[in-house]
C-alpha cells in the first residue's frame, strides 16, 4: 500500500478513519496533560498508573461479567486513582522515596492484575478473550463510540484547562505561593492528577499498559525543547502527540505484523530525538555550535592579547615579528591568525606579522568591559 | 508434593533471594525505577540474542540482554546530563522506546521466533521444570534453576566481597570517593548485577515480577529496620515467604504463579505499611495525633505562665481564648492534670511547680531555636504521653 492509496483509504475506509482519528485525539490529549506530568516531575507516575489500572479492568470484568469497554475503563480509572493516592500516601507518610513508591505500586498492582486475568481465563465464560489486549493495546479494536468518548474527554479537559488555566499554571511553578494566595491547592492538584489518570486510562485500549507512559511523556518532552511558555508547550505537545498517532497508524496499517502502539511510541521517540538535537535554544546541536564559537572567540582574543604583549615592548606597534614566535602559544592556529587578518587587526607579510593601529587599540581594551564594541 | 512442585518453589525462592540483594541497594540509592526500566528494555537484547543463539537459556543471550540493560542506564544518564529534561522523564522516555523496538523486532520476525512478548513480561514459572539441563545425558535439574542459581552465587560473592564499599557508597558518596572507592565502578557494578539478575529471572518469573521482587521486599524491610545487614536479611525472608506462599495461592486459584507471588508481596507490604512499629501508617498517625496534643499542651502551659490574672486562667475563658473545641480542651486539660503540670481549684487553672519548670525550659529551648530538644525534655517530664 503506497502513500496516496493510504490517504485515499483514510477518507473512505471506516475502520482506518476511526483508528486514525482515535490515535490522533489520544495523542493530542496525552500531549496536553503530559506537559503537566513532565513539568511537575511526575513523569513516571504515568507508567505507574497505567500498570495500576490493570486490576481495575479485571475486577470490573469480574463484577459486570461483560466486556463493555466503558465499564472496564471505569474500573481502570478507579484502580488507577487508588494507585495514585496510595503512591502519595507512601511518599508523604513514610520515609520511602518517590521512586520506590512508584515501582512498588506499579509492580504490585500489575502482578495482582495478572493474577486476576489468569484467574478469569480459567473461568467458564466465553466472554473473557481479548482482555489481554489492554496489555499491549490494539488500536484496531477502536470503534466509533470509543473515539467519541475520547473526543468528549478531550473536550472536557480542554474546557477545564481553560477555566483553571491560571490556577494550574501557578501551582505548577510555585506551589507555596499558590497556597499563600489562598487557592485550594489540594483541589487543583487532585483535579489535574485525575485528568492525567483519565488520559492514561483512555490510552490503555490503544497503546496498552506498558507503552502508555511514553505516550504521555514523549510529546511533552519534545515540546519542552522548543519553547519556554506553558501555553505554547501544551499546544505543541498536543500537535506532536496527534502527529505521532496519525503517522504511527499510517505506518502500522501499511505494513504487516506491526502493532500500532509500539510504532506510535517510536514515532514519538523520533520527535523527541529531533527536538533534543535541533531545537534552536536548548538543542544539543546548536549548543555545541555555540560552544565551539565561544571557544574560537576566546582563542582569537587570547592570540590578540599575546600579540599585544609583544608589540608593547617595541617602540612602533607595527614592528613586524615572525610567526614562529606564536608557535609556542596555545591559542594560536593558522585559522585564528587568518581571522585576525580578516578583521584588519593584524597585517601578514610572508612569515612576519604586525599589529595594526586598530588591532592594538582593540587588544589594549580587551579586558576593559566598558568599551562598547567588546565581543 | 511432586518433584516439579518442589523444583518450582525452589526456583521461585532462589529468584526471590537473587532479586532481594540488588533490590535493597536500589531502594536505598533511590534508583528503584531504574530496575523497572531495565526489566523492560532488555527485550530488544533478548530478541537479538535469540536470533543469534536460538536458545532462551544460553549464557550468551543473558549477557547480550544484560548489556542492553546497561545501555539503558547509560542512555538515561546521558539524557539526564544534557539537562534537556528532568531526571525521571529521561527514564520514562528511554525504556518504552527500547521496549517498542523489541516488540516490533518480534512482530516482524514472528514466523521464525518462538518468543512471545507476554511470556517475556509475565513469564511462566509452571513450565520452568520442563526445560531440563542434561550433562552427558544425565538429568541434573531444570535449566533455569542452574542459571538463576549461578547468578545468585555470583551476587552473593560480590556482596560479601564488596559489602563495605557498597555500604559506604550508598550512604555517603563523597566519603566513598575520598576513601578511594570509585563510586562510578560500584554504580555500574550494581547496575550490571541488577541487569543480569533481571535477565536471568525474566524467563522464569517475567519482567514485572522481577521488579516486584526487587523493590517490594526491600521497601517492606526498610519500613522495619534501618540496619543495612538486617534489611538485606529481612528482604530475603520476605522474598522467600512470598515465593512459597504465592506458589500455593496460585495452586489454589489455578492462576499465574508470578501474579500470585506479586500479590503475596503486595499483601505483605500492605500489612507492614499499616502496622510497622515505628514507620507504619498507624504508628505515624498515632504519633502525629500525640504530637498535636502535646503541642497544644505546651501552648496551653505557656498561656498559663504568661497570665497571672485570675480571669485569664478560668477554665471557660481558656476554652474561648485559645479557640479550642470542647473535646480538645478537655484532652489537653486531662493530660496536663495527669502529668501534674497544673492544678485546678474552683475552675481556676494554675501551674504547679513541675509545670512551671517544664514551661521555663521549653521557653529557653524555643528562644534559642533548639525546638527539637523539647522532644527529649518530654521524656523527662511526662508520665503520660498525649
Amino acid at each position: 500500500m503506497d502513500v496516496t492509496e493510504y490517504i485515499k483509504l483514510v477518507f473512505t475506509d471506516y475502520t482506518l478513519r476511526t483508528i486514525t482519528l482515535g490515535t490522533a485525539v489520544l495523542g493530542a490529549v496525552c500531549g496536553m496533560l503530559g506537559s503537566f506530568a513532565v513539568l511537575r516531575k511526575q513523569s513516571l507516575l504515568g507508567d505507574a498508573i497505567s500498570h495500576a489500572a490493570l486490576p481495575g479492568i479485571a475486577i470490573a470484568f469480574l463484577i459486570s461479567g461483560a466486556k463493555d469497554s466503558n465499564v472496564l475503563l471505569l474500573g481502570a480509572l478507579v484502580s488507577g486513582l487508588i494507585g495514585t493516592f496510595w503512591i502519595r500516601g507512601i511518599i508523604t507518610k513514610t520515609h520511602l522515596k518517590a521512586d520506590t513508591a512508584l515501582g512498588l505500586i506499579l509492580s504490585l498492582f500489575f502482578g495482582f492484575g495478572m493474577l486476576l486475568l489468569t484467574f478469569i481465563q480459567k473461568q467458564p465464560n466465553a466472554n473473557q478473550a481479548g482482555l489481554d489486549k489492554y496489555l499491549f493495546g490494539q488500536a484496531a479494536t477502536l470503534v466509533e463510540s470509543d473515539v467519541w468518548l475520547m473526543a468528549t474527554v478531550t473536550g472536557i479537559c480542554f474546557v477545564v484547562l481553560m477555566l483553571f488555566w491560571k490556577e494550574f499554571k501557578i501551582l505548577l511553578f510555585d506551589a507555596d505561593y499558590t497556597k499563600t494566595l489562598g487557592f485550594n491547592t489540594k483541589f487543583i492538584d487532585i483535579l489535574i492528577t485525575t485528568f492525567i489518570v483519565l488520559a492514561i486510562v483512555l490510552g490503555l485500549q490503544t497503546v496498552g499498559v506498558v507503552l502508555m507512559s511514553a505516550m504521555l511523556l514523549a510529546p511533552a518532552a519534545a515540546a519542552r525543547q522548543w519553547t519556554n511558555s506553558l501555553g505554547i508547550m501544551i499546544i505543541l505537545a498536543a500537535i506532536f502527540g496527534a502527529f505521532s498517532g496519525v503517522f504511527g497508524t499510517a505506518i502500522s496499517a501499511s505494513q504487516n505484523n506491526l502493532s500500532t502502539g509500539p510504532i506510535i511510541v517510536i514515532i514519538a521517540g523520533i520527535f523527541v530525538i529531533i527536538s533534543f538535537i535541533f531545537s534552536p535554544n536548548r538543542g544539543l546541536l546548536f549548543k555545541q555550535i555555540r560552544f565551539i564559537k565561544n571557544r574560537r572567540d576566546l582563542q582569537l582574543n587570547k592570540t590578540l592579547a599575546f600579540m599585544h604583549q609583544i608589540a608593547k615592548t617595541h617602540e612602533s606597534i607595527s614592528h613586524p615579528h615572525t610567526v614562529k614566535i606564536l608557535n609556542n602559544f596555545q591559542g594560536y592556529t593558522r585559522s585564528t591568525l587568518q581571522q585576525l587578518v580578516n578583521k584588519n587587526y593584524v597585517k601578514l607579510e610572508g612569515n612576519m606579522w604586525s599589529l595594526t593601529e586598530e588591532g592594538f587599540t582593540k587588544a589594549s581594551n580587551l579586558y576593559n568591559q566598558q568599551t562598547s564594541d567588546n565581543e | 508434593m511432586s518433584n516439579a512442585q518442589i523444583e518450582i518453589q525452589l526456583i521461585a525462592c532462589i529468584v526471590a533471594i537473587a532479586c532481594a540483594i540488588p533490590g535493597t541497594f536500589l531502594v536505598l540509592r533511590k534508583m528503584a525505577m531504574i530496575s523497572d526500566a531495565i526489566s523492560h528494555s532488555i527485550l530488544p537484547g533478548i530478541v537479538v540474542g535469540f536470533f543469534i543463539t536460538q536458545d532462551l537459556n544460553s549464557p550468551l543471550l543473558i549477557l547480550l540482554a544484560a548489556f542492553t540493560g546497561i545501555i539503558t542506564v547509560v542512555l538515561v544518564e546521558y539524557i539526564q546530563k544534557t539537562g534537556l529534561v528532568k531526571e525521571d522523564t529521561a527514564i520514562g522516555l528511554v525504556f518504552p522506546t527500547l521496549f517498542s523496538i523489541g516488540v516490533i523486532l518480534i512482530a516482524k520476525n514472528a514466523n521464525d521466533v518462538h518468543l512471545d512478548v507476554d511470556a517475556v513480561l509475565l513469564g511462566e514459572l509452571a513450565f520452568a521444570p520442563f526445560d531440563r539441563l542434561r550433562i552427558s545425558g544425565v538429568d541434573v535439574g531444570p535449566k533455569s534453576l542452574w542459571i538463576i542459581g549461578s547468578i545468585l552465587l555470583i551476587t552473593l560473592g560480590l556482596l560479601i566481597a564488596f559489602f563495605k564499599e557498597l555500604k559506604i557508597s550508598t550512604f555517603d558518596k563523597g566519603l566513598a570517593a575520598s576513601l578511594g572507592f570509585s563510586p562510578i565502578i560500584i554504580h555500574y557494578g550494581l547496575m550490571t548485577v541488577s541487569s543480569i539478575t533481571t535477565v536471568g529471572a525474566f524467563d522464569a518469573v517475567g519482567a514485572i515480577l522481577v521488579v516486584a521482587l526487587m523493590i517490594a521486599p526491600a521497601a517492606s524491610a526498610y519500613l522495619l529496620t534501618t540496619d543495612l545487614k538486617l534489611m538485606i536479611i529481612y528482604s530475603i525472608c520476605f522474598g522467600v515467604f512470598s515465593a512459597i506462599s504465592g506458589y500455593w495461592l496460585a495452586h489454589g486459584l489455578d492462576a499465574s504463579i508470578a501474579g500470585s507471588i506479586t500479590t503475596m508481596l503486595g499483601i505483605l507490604f500492605l500489612v507492614i505499611y499499616l502496622f510497622a512499629p515505628n514507620k507504619g501508617i498507624i504508628a505515624i498517625l498515632y504519633r502525629e495525633k500525640q504530637q498535636r496534643t502535646e503541642v497544644s499542651l505546651l501552648t496551653f502551659l505557656l498561656h498559663l505562665k504568661n497570665h497571672k490574672e485570675i480571669e485569664e486562667r478560668h477554665v471557660n475563658h481558656l476554652n474561648e481564648h485559645i479557640n479550642w473545641q470542647k473535646v480538645r480542651s478537655k484532652t489537653v486539660l486531662d493530660l496536663a492534670l495527669k502529668n501534674n503540670m497544673i492544678s485546678i481549684d474552683k475552675n481556676i487553672v494554675s501551674l504547679t511547680a513541675k509545670g512551671d519548670e517544664f514551661t521555663s525550659q521549653a521557653i529557653d529551648y524555643i528562644i534559642t531555636n533548639e525546638d527539637t530538644q523539647i522532644e527529649d525534655m518530654k521524656d523527662d517530664f511526662f508520665l503520660f504521653r498525649g
